[in-house]
């Protein structure tokens, strides 16, 4: 199994903002998404995951509220509010161009 | 996962909130422990599963610290956003609840726009008289300095005394002195009489002013002998005699003939004393009469020194100067006085702080007024406040949002008020100005808009925070299913409301108390006999330049004038005399009886003198009691006879007739008393007459002299003929200050006037005010009751019955507010005595007077609502929501 690969600056927002677009999540929660559905080709330092959360909910982009968790314990539920939703967008349309561009140059043939 | 609603994580968020430390640290504590326990579940050990867990994560505290300031920045922003948020919907909510219900908002905001409106218009006056400061360098460190004469009176001071002061004095740094002294200037158009005054050369570094032209007067112009023939002109006199001539320092101006060098054109808004056109040298003169006592004094502290030293100091010099001239300073002392007097007399501070009191009361009854009709609409309200409270407000929000109700009230009255105080603004200029010279500037300034958003803000806080307590108390209080059920949600509250009509009530009881004895007193003032009749008399100051006339001039010149204007058609009687009744100032003189000097200077009595032709009497309308008056045969080199009044008699002679006694003046001069007059209120209308003698003009000329002229009809109509006459005697010669006679003495009651309009338009407001306090009171009971009153009518009362329950209810506590008011009254109004005139504070009738006004008011503005009552239709009052 090759190393995973590390985070480019950036894009850990994304894909936070895109685990939640599936619905509301605790932190942990968010980092084992990350993992399974990138196959974990993707591996996230799980602590700077919560400067990320913070930054964001200051944002507007998130919504906290204290719940409870499948498993009982009390945890802090992060949700998308509809500014959050609209940043997904527009997250996703940048990284996009960014890959093509990365992509047209990376991919030339020598 | 439990859905929260949207209201509960509100108050959630409100009442039960971690801090952000806390939070942080729970969060990344419960990150590790589910990490830790999914790897030991993946088959690690546990300190295996710690020691991976801590890998993975990185540093719990440094992450930690970060969140925490990013928590932190968070809450700050989400507060702020919330604030705004919620607050605009208050706003849009309290707007649509007053368009809702437009006369409970139109009898709110008139109210409020009548408080507040009066009480800026108050603070305006009290700001320009008491507050703003004087345009000098350092006024507070500027002090008056009096003689005062044995009866304990301040008085003006004597040239060599003034001399002798400045000399001594070590506690003022500076000193000058300062004595009217009109002028005519001539030439450069029409002949024009100026009001100047003699200054020394000091008074413009006392008062720490520099002018904008040219230079003040230089220490050698002042002083006897010396250089005095310059002038320094007002910037006013300036533009309005010479159209602002820049070149006017290459003049010089004809003043009564004397030619003198314009040398200083004094800045724009220096006026001292006030309507000053031209100042000249003073040259104070230390061989003049120490008794004679002509001049005012200012001076500024030293520097270091405190104003109780200087007042010592002053006294001790004038202790020696008593020693020193026993025959002119004999029991005299001196004083100083703080500079501010000048313009506010401690008489007139005492009436500017009752009117504050005053307009306190006011606006403290819009409040309350205010805050009743609030209550009641809330009575009406625990409906909508009670779903309110039901979707989840909390009971601060809903406080919050009633306040904001009743600020947005404030706002909209406090305008409205702002714009009342702008509106009246120039009546006060017009009408205060006389009585009050500075109240002439009034302007409204950033202190009164201050005060304006001040008095909105915590009216509106007070008059809303009681209702909103009460209600939003009332409402999450788990009666929220009782209240909307409808119909038990009339009584609570009721007590303060009417606590509140009763305060309302009591304050109106004041304010008429207050303002019928003002009033009263001020009619008694107006019905005072002053012992002259000022009606149909032309009253004119007339000034004889001093480079052309000596006394035996003078004596002449009003010799010729007076014949002359006996013959003018319509002329009934006319005079002359050296200061015309309330014209301004005094002049006296010291006496004794007899013949010879009194071995003891304090022997001497003082009175009143004026130099006057003989037919000043009959053209005032002072009766002779005893003796003549002054005839052809008294003239210069005669023996020197004087007519008395009789405070004078009384004061002189107590047990013997005066006429033909003979009195000795200070000055040093024997005369014979040969007639005796009614007394006479020359000074002021509310004390009484004082002793006073009166000289004949023929053998005491005087150069400063005023006609007096009683005409037939309209005193104006003979000003033209009068003109004519004077200037027939001699051409140069102009007159001033014309004007009917009753106009001064209108002038000086200019003050107990405005005192006493002030004080009645108070009452009418707060009369007003606590009839609708009342009306809006009654009528929300009445209509909160309205199935109460059908559920009795339906059982069996009579309209008649139902009416009387309602007055019985509005009358209860109205009367308790009277009593309560008549009460608060005797124990207050004794504070009033200051301004009142013959008149006791506790003025019986007045109060019985005030009391059957507020019962007849009471009953007037309860009886539509009481009709109302009586008229309802049992049937539709029980079907009534």
């Amino acid at each position: 199994m090759a190393e995973p690969t590390e985070l480019l600056h950036g894009t850990l927002d994304a894909l936070v903002l895109k685990t939640l677009a599936w619905g509301p999540r605790h932190g942990y929660a968010i980092a084992r998404w990350i993992e399974q559905l990138s196959g974990d080709e993707l591996r996230i330092e799980e602590g700077s995951l919560y400067p990320a959360l913070y930054r964001l909910e200051r944002r507007g982009w998130l919504e906290a509220e204290w719940g409870l968790s499948e498993s009982g314990r009390r945890v802090k539920l992060y949700s998308l509010t509809l500014e959050g939703r609209e940043r997904l967008a527009i997250e996703t349309a940048q990284w996009s161009r960014f890959a093509d561009a990365v992509g047209r140059i990376l991919l030339r043939p020598v | 996962m439990p859905e929260l609603g949207r209201f509960s994580r509100e108050l959630r968020g409100r009442f039960w909130k971690p801090s952000v430390d806390d939070e942080v640290s729970a969060e990344l504590a419960g990150h590790i422990e589910m990490l830790e326990q999914d790897l030991v579940a993946g088959g690690m050990t546990p300190e295996e599963a710690r020691r991976v867990a801590r890998e993975r994560f990185g540093d719990p505290a440094l992450i930690g610290a970060e969140c925490v300031e990013l928590g932190e920045l968070r809450d700050r922003a989400s507060s702020r956003t919330r604030f705004l948020s919620e607050w605009r919907q208050d706003v849009v909510y309290a707007l649509r609840q007053l368009k809702g219900s437009p006369r409970f908002t139109i009898v709110a905001i008139l109210t409020l726009a009548v408080g507040l409106g009066a009480s800026t218009t108050i603070f305006g006056i009290a700001s320009t008289v008491l507050l703003r400061p004087l345009p000098f360098h350092e006024p507070s460190r500027l002090l008056l300095v009096d003689e005062v004469n044995p009866d304990g009176q301040g008085f003006a001071i004597s040239e060599p005394n003034f001399l002798s002061l400045a000399e001594r004095t070590r506690t003022l740094s500076a000193i000058a002195a300062f004595a009217p002294r009109s002028q005519s200037i001539i030439g450069d158009g029409a002949p024009e009489r100026l009001r100047g005054i003699a200054a020394s050369n000091a008074l413009f570094a006392v008062l720490g002013v520099t002018p904008q032209l040219g230079r003040t007067f230089a220490a050698d112009e002042d002083q006897p002998g010396g250089d005095v023939r310059v002038v320094v002109l007002s910037d006013n006199f300036w533009r309005r005699r010479f159209g602002a001539d820049p070149r006017i320092l290459d003049r010089s101006i004809d003043l009564d003939g004397t030619r003198r060098r314009v040398i200083g054109v004094m800045k724009p808004g220096f006026d001292f004393p006030g309507g000053t056109d031209v100042w000249v040298p003073l040259a104070a003169d230390a061989t003049s009469l120490r008794g004679d006592r002509r001049l005012e004094v200012v001076a500024r502290l030293a520097s270091g020194t405190a104003q109780e030293q200087a007042g010592k100091e002053v006294e001790e010099i004038a202790a020696a100067l008593a020693a020193e001239y026993p025959e002119s300073n004999g029991a005299w002392t001196a004083q100083v006085r703080p500079f501010s007097e000048w313009y506010v007399t401690p008489r007139l501070r005492t009436r500017v702080l009752a009117l504050l009191a005053t307009v306190g009361l006011l606006v403290l009854m819009a409040c309350v007024n205010v805050a009743s009709l609030l209550l009641a609409r809330a009575g009406t309200r625990g409906h909508e406040i009670a779903v309110r409270a039901a979707l989840g407000a909390g009971r601060g929000r809903i406080i919050r949002q009633l306040l904001t109700e009743s600020l947005l009230l404030a706002a909209i009255g406090g305008a409205l008020g702002v714009a009342l105080a702008l509106a009246a603004t120039p009546v006060i200029r017009s009408v205060g100005g006389t009585a009050v010279p500075l109240l002439a500037t009034m302007s409204v300034d950033w202190r009164i808009v201050a005060f304006a958003f001040a008095a909105c803000g915590t009216t509106g806080i007070v008059f809303g925070l009681a209702p909103a307590i009460v209600v939003a108390g009332r409402a999450p209080a788990g009666s929220t299913p009782e209240l909307l059920r409808s119909g038990s949600r009339v009584a609570s509250g009721g007590r303060l409301r009417g606590a509140l009509i009763v305060a309302s009530v009591a304050m109106a009881t004041l304010m008429l108390v207050c303002a019928s004895l003002v009033g009263g007193s001020f009619v008694k003032l107006m019905r005072t006999d002053l012992g002259f009749q000022p009606d149909h008399v032309l009253a004119a100051s007339i000034v004889l330049p001093e480079s052309r006339y000596d006394f035996e001039r003078s004596a002449a010149f009003f010799g010729e004038l007076m014949p002359r204007l006996a013959a003018i058609p319509g002329v009934q009687a006319s005079g002359a005399v050296n200061l015309a009744p309330f014209s301004g100032g005094n002049t006296g003189m010291d006496f004794v009886p007899g013949s010879n000097l009194p071995v003891n200077p304090s022997q001497y009595r003082g009175a009143s003198w004026r130099a006057v032709t003989t037919g000043y009497f009959a053209a005032l309308g002072i009766p002779l009691e005893r003796g003549r008056l002054f005839d052809r045969g008294d003239v210069g080199g005669t023996q020197s006879v004087i007519v008395i009044n009789e405070a004078m008699a009384r004061l002189g002679w107590p047990d013997s007739d005066p006429i033909g006694a003979q009195v000795t003046l200070s000055n040093g001069r024997t005369m014979t008393i040969v007639g005796m007059v009614g007394d006479a209120r020359n000074l002021s209308i509310d004390s009484p007459p004082s002793p006073e003698m009166y000289f004949a003009h023929s053998q005491f000329p005087w150069l400063a002299m005023w006609l007096t002229i009683r005409t037939a009809g309209d005193p104006m109509s003979v000003v033209a003929a009068v003109r004519r006459e004077v200037r027939a005697v001699d051409p140069d010669i102009a007159l001033a200050r014309v004007q009917p006679l009753d106009r001064l003495v209108r002038d000086v009651a200019a003050e107990p006037r405005l005192t006493m309009l002030v004080f009645a338009i108070f009452a009418t407001a707060a009369l007003v005010l606590a009839a609708a306090g009342l009306y809006g009171l009654i009528s929300y009971t009445v209509a909160q009751r309205t199935r109460e009153i059908g559920v009795r009518m339906a059982l069996g009362a009579t309209p008649g019955s139902v009416a009387r329950t309602v007055l019985g209810r509005a009358l209860a506590l109205a009367t308790l507010g009277i009593a309560l008011g008549v009460v608060t009254a005797y124990g207050t109004t004794t504070s009033l005595s200051a301004l009142l005139y013959d008149t006791e504070p506790t003025d019986h009738l007045t109060l019985v007077a005030v009391v059957v006004i507020l019962v007849v008011t009471s009953v007037l503005a309860t009886l539509a609502p009481a009709r109302r009552a009586a008229r309802l239709d049992p049937v539709a009052a029980l079907r009534s929501e």
